[in-house]
């Protein structure tokens, strides 16, 4: 029953969300999986190889002809985990902060429910979601890696990504839970989410570029999920420390305050 | 103190720069009905989401079924049934949905009591609640107070909202509580709401407690309009002067007149006639509940 606990509760109100988004976010991997063949051709290679190197690095662009080269810029380089991130950043800004501006909050937390067993309830949510994301999107690539072409990839290295994503996602569910939970706002949990993503997104790609300002790049979560190139190298360990680290500490954070204050009417 | 459901010493709250209580000395007997007073912006809300844990006091002291609700919360919310002054819950859900899940908070309440308590209040468990009118919505929020027969139900104006005839079927159920058991602490800013059942009030003012009165006390002391029908007829003076009678009016042989205080004096000078019929209204609290909110004269500075 669905209507258990806060945990199953959070599912079952967000279960058309959760599908929704799973499936879109599949969706759009396909599709751009779909053009490696015709992109891989040597005469499209060639054509990308005249590109400055600048414009190539700052839009994730380089290794093309290799699928998971391919793969790592176009896939998973930036719709993907965009996509995957605004996801997060909608879920879990709704989950604390949402609800307690609706005000339907105030009635769960006067039964027995003490408030770190619901943020963790509601994070767990978050996980559940994420989690159900990214198996969507690993399932779709691994089922269409023949007809594409990408199958060089192999399934543990696509798996090694798809974790590395699923705690890129995290860690913007953990985010915006924690700001939404230690201020009770969503505007303030969704603005969160948003400058992390641009200034994350931006970091990594354009500081490396310009001088003195490479060390930038590793205050980017994009740098810690696709730096240690997963669907070359296998899982990389560090990144994966770093991500569950921040997604951790952010979402203890937010539980301190959140266990303090109180609760808007 | 074990015989205390609720105490509250000293207790103050600010809101920022605002205050929201200011030092309330607060004890409900264990078992009784309590209401708690006060017109809107006194402190009743503040108060009671102190008790639940939802908001935390500045300073002072709370006890709540001899425990604290900050350190047990937990524990103590499973002993509790609460109804906040403004129910609001996701209006994508059915009634029945709702109840389910709040139910399972609380480790599972039998079917058949929810149903009885829907039924009683002439509630629909499969309407969505977003359908639902306000009234609705306010019987759901009664019916998950009192589901799980709570050792105390705390009620931040239960009434507002529900039409007269629920009004008193709700009564019966506070009623019933009590001969239960339980206790219930209810919030109202108008003293007709729990003058019905409450052992006492409490009565709240800008964040302080300025009285607390046996409700039997207060009748006692109360104005009502009382209406004798006499065989003969009477003359005006022989009642005019009575202790506690005024604005004395005779029609032929009926006379009326206004009560105050006990009712002794007027019923022997009456009983020297033949009295046909005597019809005495409820006293009204209102009016000595009014004096309170206006406060002491000292307060006219
Ligand atoms: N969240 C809040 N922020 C600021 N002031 C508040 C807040 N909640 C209540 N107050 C103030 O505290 C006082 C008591 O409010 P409340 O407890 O809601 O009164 P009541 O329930 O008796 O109407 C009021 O003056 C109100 O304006
Ligand atoms: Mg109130």
């Amino acid at each position: 029953m669905m209507l258990r606990n806060p945990f199953t509760k959070a599912l079952w109100d967000a279960r058309r969300a959760i599908l929704g988004w799973g499936m879109g976010i599949g969706y759009v991997a396909v599709m751009y999986t779909a053009f490696y063949p015709s992109i891989s051709k040597p005469a499209f290679a060639s054509a990308l190889q005249n590109y400055p190197e600048g414009l190539k690095k700052a839009f994730n662009i380089q290794d093309m002809t290799s699928p998971a080269g391919y793969l790592g810029s176009y896939v998973f380089g930036l719709l993907v985990p965009v996509l995957l991130a605004v996801f997060m950043i909608i879920f879990g800004s709704r989950a604390i902060a949402g609800d307690e501006e609706a005000g339907t909050l105030d009635l769960v937390l006067a039964h027995p429910v003490s408030r770190p067993r619901l943020l963790l309830s509601r994070l767990a949510g978050l996980a559940t979601a994420v989690l159900f994301a990214c198996a969507v999107v690993y399932l779709l690539l691994l089922a269409i890696a023949g007809p594409t072409k990408t199958s060089a990839v192999g399934a543990g290295h696509l798996a090694a990504m798809t974790v590395q994503l699923a705690l890129f996602g995290m860690l913007f569910g953990a985010l915006t839970l924690g700001v939404g939970a230690a201020t009770g706002r969503r505007s303030a949990a969704v603005g969160a989410g948003v400058v992390v993503v641009v200034f994350g997104y931006f970091g990594n790609n354009l500081a490396p570029q310009v001088h003195g300002l490479g060390w930038v790049q590793r205050l980017s979560p994009f740098y810690w999920y696709l730096a240690g190139k997963p669907l070359v190298n296998g899982l990389d360990l560090a990144g994966c420390a770093v991500l569950l680290a921040v997604a951790v500490v952010l979402a203890a954070a937010g539980l301190v305050r959140f266990r303090r204050r109180d609760l808007a009417v | 103190m074990a015989d205390l459901a609720i105490h509250t010493e000293q207790l103050t709250k600010m809101y920022g720069k605002r205050r929201g209580l200011a030092g309330l000395d607060l004890s409900v007997d264990t078992g009784e009905v309590y209401g708690f007073l006060g017109p809107n912006g006194a402190g009743k809300t503040t108060t009671i989401r102190i008790l639940l844990d939802l908001i935390r006091p500045t300073s002072g002291r709370v006890e709540l079924l001899g425990g604290d609700p900050r350190r047990d919360g937990v524990a103590l919310r499973r002993r509790i049934g609460y109804l906040p002054g403004d129910f609001i819950v996701d209006g994508k859900q059915t009634v029945t949905e709702l109840l389910t899940y709040l139910g399972n908070l609380r480790g599972g309440i039998p079917r058949e009591r929810v149903t009885t308590l829907a039924g009683r209040l002439d509630l629909d468990l499969s309407a969505k609640i977003r359908s639902l009118s306000k009234g609705n919505r306010q019987k759901v929020g009664v019916v998950q107070a009192f589901m799980h027969q709570p050792e105390l139900l705390i009620l931040d104006e239960p009434t507002s909202g529900l039409d007269p005839l629920l009004q008193q079927t709700f009564l019966d159920m506070v009623r019933e509580a009590r001969t239960a058991g339980q206790t219930v602490f209810m919030s109202s800013h108008v003293m007709s709401e729990v003058q019905q059942t409450a052992d006492r009030v409490g009565i709240v003012r800008e964040g302080v407690l300025v009285a607390v009165e046996r409700v039997e006390d207060l009748r006692e002391r109360g104005v009502r309009r009382v209406e004798i029908h006499f065989e003969d007829p009477v003359t005006v003076e022989e009642f005019a002067g009575l202790p506690g009678v005024s604005d004395v009016t005779l029609t032929a042989d009926v006379l009326r007149c206004r009560l105050d205080g006990r009712a002794d004096p007027l019923v022997k000078a009456a009983a020297k006639h033949t009295v046909i019929g005597l019809l005495s209204e409820e006293p009204d609290l209102e009016e000595l509940f009014v004096t309170y909110y206006r406060g002491a004269p000292d307060d006219a500075a």
